[in-house]
């Protein structure tokens, strides 16, 4: 009898479950999961206007790609901007919540000012940024010049734009990761470091025994969040570069290729197959992370 | 704790901010635009037509205190009320495209050379071959042929002429005093030009002869190439002409232009010949007839500048400028196709054509309706304009333009650097562009 109860109450609170689950999964499946079954599907397509006249071509789009040494010029500046932009965004956020964990005065001042970027729309960011980059007027050249220094084209001289762009890109992202690892830090208990002081531990020594190791699934949240989002870098780029910019080959991300194929030159289906391999290299690298992580946790 | 719940309404905040920012990046990206894309200024679009009011779509903030003067004389005529939207160049194509994949175009709507292919194709534009046959107050042989030809898909018109457009070349006065040059006239040619940009060129780099990028197609190099005796792409729209001699030698003095009397290539990409015309650091620029209502109301261009026509070639003998003209379409799919005619109609006949130009607005492209536009900006030399419609070549297209395009402009910051020679930049683009006509059918 009582055992009957047990079951009962179980699928009740299965049932339940799901309610409050529905939503969210409704929304992914709309939102997220059946396109991505329709954009692999439209890959195989040579596409008309108007989502009209499609004409299955197999793996011609794929064939293309493959053969198309912009794609992988465009995937290596996709890399290149990560590897800036993913390290950096994280160890200066780390320093930032490190510091503004401690008891100093009007530290909530400094939170909400670091954050203040993350609640700024993205395409504001970008026009300040391409001002502040400009090569005539911009107040980065106008300083340099003060100080006697030449002017330097940030955005158009393809031997740096990518990080030009990635500082942007740091910038815009360093008060959101900063938040997350404040929330982390509050986990630690404190007696830790209590006892790390009675045992003569310095700050450092307190902050690479204690702090980094106890932050580690933060970490780990963060930088697998940070690597997909850097790998999708579209926004800063779209904005701040011209069409016609010299940089543009040696900085264009992939979506960036995918936005100027599917909405420019309405070329949808080669646009799928681009955003199809950038699945597959999102999916690989967060499949070798989760992995490294577990192993990590398991030593 | 109390940390937790800061982040948590911060990490609220932000979500609610970042849905909002899709609507902002949407309304700001006009300004990464080219300058070769019609006047693009944001404005919101937000007022939706309800009932039997047509909604108008066009682009160019410009022009919209005029239309709005034309429409709203057409209400009060017929009763037939209408509303303008402006969507700024950049988003007004994925505007127009989205609406005609969900089946919810704008009534009336601007029309363009460039695109005009897929709307026809897949039968997104209301036919308007019969009606225009019967209307006593359009009449297609008092437009320019081109521009009609444009509009007409498989013997069928979609669309009334609007306006024409065409280029001219405008001469800092001042700067052309300091170096004891006359100014522009008719007798120039494109080697005075070259020479006078030489002299114009200050070795300090605080000043430049002439400004212009590899997208500043129509109202750039385009003419040259044709004043040159080249051709962008071939009559019959099958084969490009980038291996044409005179194509080949435009590109060529282009890009020696390029490499000692323009700003450094990065500079232009960064601010843009306009810019950089209108604050002194270049003495030329050649701009289309659509950009007078920027140039005309800067404060620095009307203290020291003016227009003159285009130089002609001296081998040639000619003086071309690109035109191109827009046309007024309806959505096939229209509510109100008869009320949606009756507004073309009227924006196609005489009497709307005259007010166009009269006000300034832009060229229109009826017959004999042009000679007022001259008038208002007295200030500069207008007529300039006018005097280059004697030899006009309309703008190259084909039934997928902005793919070619997209591909001249890329390859050709090449040449602008110097970091390849137009030669063989020329050959990678015929190769490259005849496979792409190929693959248009």
């Amino acid at each position: 009898m009582k055992r009957r109860e047990r079951i009962k109450f179980n699928l009740k609170d299965f049932l339940w479950g799901w309610l409050f689950l529905l939503p969210t999964v409704v929304g992914l499946l709309i939102l997220n999961i059946i396109p991505i079954f329709q954009t692999i599907y439209q890959s195989f397509f040579k596409t008309g206007a108007f989502g009209k006249g499609n004409i299955f071509v197999g793996l011609q789009n794929y064939k293309k790609l493959f053969s198309d040494a912009s794609i992988w010029q465009a995937l290596f500046n996709t890399f290149k901007y990560a590897i800036i932009e993913v390290p950096f965004s994280i160890a200066i956020a780390l320093l930032f919540a490190v510091l503004l964990n401690k008891k100093i005065r009007g530290r909530t001042v400094y939170r909400t000012i670091y954050f203040l970027p993350m609640v700024a729309a993205p395409a504001a960011i970008a026009m300040v940024w391409r001002w502040l980059y400009n090569s005539e007027f911009g107040l980065l050249n106008h300083l340099r010049n003060l100080i006697g220094l030449k002017s330097v084209d940030w955005i158009s001289n393809p031997s740096f734009a990518f990080v030009s762009i990635a500082i942007v890109g740091i910038w815009s992202v360093v008060g959101y990761n900063m938040v997350l690892f404040l929330a982390g830090l509050q986990e630690i208990p404190h007696d830790y470091y209590e006892a790390a002081e009675i045992d003569g531990a310095n700050a450092f020594r307190q902050f690479f025994a204690i702090t980094l190791p106890c932050l580690s699934p933060t970490m780990f949240f963060v930088t697998v969040t940070r690597v997909i989002g850097a790998l999708q870098v579209f926004d800063v780029i779209y904005m701040m570069m011209d069409k016609v910019n010299p940089a543009l080959y040696k900085t264009q991300s992939l979506v960036y290729l995918f936005y100027k194929y599917s909405f420019v030159e309405s070329n949808k289906g080669y646009g799928s197959a681009i955003v199809v391999l950038l699945l597959a290299v999102i999916m690989a690298i967060t499949a070798v992370q989760v992995y490294l992580q577990k192993k990590w946790s398991d030593a | 704790m109390k940390m937790k719940k800061f982040a948590a309404a911060l990490m609220g905040l932000s979500m609610a901010v970042s849905l909002t920012a899709c609507g902002g990046s949407a309304s700001s990206s006009s300004e990464s635009s080219s300058e070769t894309s019609k006047a693009e200024t944001t404005q919101g679009s937000s007022t939706a037509a309800t009932g039997d009011t047509l909604t108008v779509a066009i682009w160019d903030t410009n022009q919209e205190p005029g239309l709005t003067k034309i429409i709203n004389e057409f209400t009060q005529k017929t009763g037939i009320k209408a509303q303008i939207q402006v969507t700024p160049w950049d988003q007004y194509w994925t505007m127009l495209e989205a609406g005609a994949s969900g089946g919810s175009l704008p009534d009336v709507f601007w029309m363009h050379s460039n695109e005009i292919n897929k709307y026809a194709k897949y039968e997104m534009l209301l036919d308007l071959t019969d009606r225009i046959k019967s209307s006593d107050k359009v009449e297609m042989d008092k437009f320019p042929e081109d521009i009609v030809n444009i509009y007409n898909y498989n013997g069928k018109q979609y669309a009334v002429p609007k306006d024409i457009d065409t280029i001219a070349l405008w001469y800092n006065k001042k700067m052309f005093d300091e170096a004891g040059l006359k100014y522009p006239d008719e007798s120039w040619t494109w080697d005075d030009f070259k020479n006078a940009c030489a002299k114009l060129t200050k070795p300090d780099g605080s000043q430049y002869g002439y400004a212009l990028s590899p997208s500043n197609n129509q109202d750039g190099w385009y003419n040259m190439v044709y004043a040159m005796g080249g051709e962008i792409i071939s009559e019959d729209k099958k084969a490009s002409g980038f291996d044409k001699e005179g194509t080949i030698k435009a590109i060529e003095f282009i890009g020696d232009i390029a490499k000692k009397y323009m700003p450094k290539y990065e500079t232009l990409t960064d601010t843009g010949a306009t810019v950089l015309f209108e604050s002194g650091k270049v003495a030329m620029i050649t701009q289309g007839s659509w950009m007078l209502a920027e140039l005309c109301n800067n404060d620095y261009v009307k203290a020291n500048a003016d227009v003159a026509v285009l130089p002609k070639d001296a081998t040639t003998g000619r003086r071309v400028s690109i035109y191109n003209g827009l046309g007024w379409a309806a959505a096939a799919n229209t509510k109100n196709p008869d009320a949606a005619w009756q507004l073309i109609e009227y924006l196609g006949s005489k009497e709307a054509q005259q007010k166009q130009s009269d006000l300034g607005i832009v060229i229109s492209a009826y017959e004999g309706t042009t000679e007022n536009w001259v008038k208002a900006y007295p200030s500069f030399n207008l007529k300039a304009y006018l005097d280059m419609m004697k030899d006009l070549q309309i703008r190259p297209y084909s039934k997928s333009t902005v793919v070619w395009e997209n591909m001249l402009s890329e390859k050709l910051v090449k040449v602008w650097t110097g970091e390849s020679d137009a030669k063989t930049v020329c050959a990678d683009i015929t190769k490259e562009m005849n496979a792409l006509l190929a693959e248009e059918e």
